[in-house]
């Protein structure tokens, strides 16, 4: 199972995005700035977007799912009921999942964003697909909720995740770091190899990185083993 | 100073709560009441009973800007420049001193690159950008943020933080799921179920929240 990304180019009038690498099996976090096409990347990745030349090959790939940044963008269901139906998930046990039991019969554009987000991804994570892409999953979600979140991603052990986020604080368990520099994607390998080269690398790590302790890995526990590292 | 008395709405709960000049971060839970008190301090909504009170006024007779958790939300027109001009033409500025205005505001928010941009094909990120440029043009001295942070990357939320504070907003009030920025910020106040649990300085405010998730990782790490 992989995605092969053979010289992709995405070009529009004043702006283009070249990309070539392979994801394989395993968790991958793709950072870059604002604006650099990391949703363009997402959506070309799912395939709802063509590229405007080179190739994107998926073997091996049954299914795929990708999560927008926005959970607005996911609502069909009037109510939080018919939105758990609309994904063939039981509403009842989802709903009491993410903490917004009695909540049933509201519509989901009624919730806060934080909570809107819980649900959809609740429904997201309730089955599985051997490509999930998420775009921003931690945006909005308190610290609560992107640590069992993370955990969620990080029993993820089949399967290709790829994971878009600005996010500082909080990962799961990461295989890969790619990042968007320059209008190109580049891959800067498997961590912890991946670590010093990571030019996004949040603030914590680059901190620790400096201190000659490097991460194992990006969750929070990795991130403390190695601040106590002596 | 910001005085809330005796203020419910909603699942919003607050006896008695001070607010100075400054950056104050609000954090809590999903779902604590936080979106609903930044809509309360905008204006935009009413409380069903108490007073906020900005300065000794009520909310809707201060200049304020304010931008909403939903990005697609805060924008009404096509280009970026229409729509950071459009509180200035809202107020009937003379065209040319908006033209003018926007042209420097523009720059000062460093979004030059993006003026003749359709709003349609930008980034979450750069729509929220634009968003506060649009809610800082007309100098409004109560600035409300919704989350805006969570759209940005660490470098420009910390350059946007520095640009919000030369708008000459006096207050500036934002709710936001970064600790490390709320650690930095001149006041902080945690929210849970519509109740104000904490409120102080952030040192304060953390040192009582140590044993949660919403501590500080860097102070954790002791970086």
């Amino acid at each position: 199972m992989r995605i092969v990304l053979d010289d992709v180019c995405i070009a529009r009038e004043d702006w283009n995005l070249s990309a070539g690498g392979i994801f394989t099996e395993g968790t991958h976090l793709i950072s870059g700035d604002i604006g650099s096409g990391k949703t363009t990347l997402a959506l070309l990745l799912a395939g709802l977007l063509q590229p405007s030349s080179g190739t994107v090959e998926r073997e091996k790939i049954a299914d795929r799912m990708i999560s927008f940044q926005f959970p607005e963008y996911h609502v069909t269901g009037s109510t939080l009921r018919e939105e758990c139906a609309s994904w063939g998930i039981d509403p009842a046990a989802t709903l009491k999942g993410v903490n917004l039991t009695g909540k049933e019969d509201l519509s989901p554009l009624r919730l806060s964003r934080g909570e809107l987000k819980r649900l959809h991804l609740a429904c997201v994570l309730a089955k599985h697909y051997d490509l999930l892409i998420l775009d921003e999953p931690f945006s909005s979600l308190d610290c609560r909720e992107k640590d069992r979140i993370c955990n969620e991603l990080s029993c993820r052990t089949r399967g290709i995740t790829i994971i878009f986020t600005h996010e500082q604080m909080q990962f799961p368990r990461v295989d890969f770091i790619w990042e968007i520099t320059g209008g190109s994607l580049r891959c800067r390998g498997r961590l912890p190899d991946a670590l010093p080269t990571w030019e996004h690398a949040p603030g914590v790590v680059k901190k620790l990185i400096r201190r000659g302790k490097i991460p194992a890995n990006l969750t929070q526990k990795d991130l403390m083993e190695a601040a106590c590292r002596t | 100073m910001i005085s809330i008395r005796d203020l419910r709405c909603g699942l919003l709960d607050i006896r008695s709560l001070d607010i100075g000049p400054g950056i104050t971060s609000i954090i809590g839970p999903n779902g604590s009441g936080k979106t609903t008190l930044l809509r309360l301090l905008a204006g935009i909504t009413l409380p069903e009973s108490g007073e906020i009170l900005v300065d000794d006024r009520p909310p809707r007779e201060v200049e304020t800007g304010w931008v909403n958790e939903f990005p697609d939300r805060n924008i009404l027109f096509d280009t970026v420049s229409d729509e950071v001009a459009s509180p200035l033409r809202f107020r009937r500025i003379p065209c040319s001193e908006t033209s003018r205005r926007v042209t420097s505001h523009l720059e000062f928010m460093r979004l030059v690159h993006l003026s003749t941009r359709p709003i349609r094909d930008l980034s979450g990120g750069e729509k929220i950008l634009v968003a506060l440029a649009a809610a800082t043009i007309h100098r409004p001295s109560l600035l409300v943020l919704d989350e805006c942070d969570s759209h940005l990357d660490e470098i420009r939320a910390q350059e946007t933080d520095r640009l919000l504070s030369g708008t000459g907003a006096r207050y500036i009030i934002r709710c936001t799921q970064q600790m490390e920025s709320a650690a930095h910020g001149d006041h902080l106040i945690y929210l849970e179920q519509g109740r104000v649990i904490h409120a102080g300085s952030p040192q304060d405010v953390f040192r009582s929240l140590a044993v949660t998730a919403f501590y500080p990782l860097a102070w954790r790490c002791g970086v």
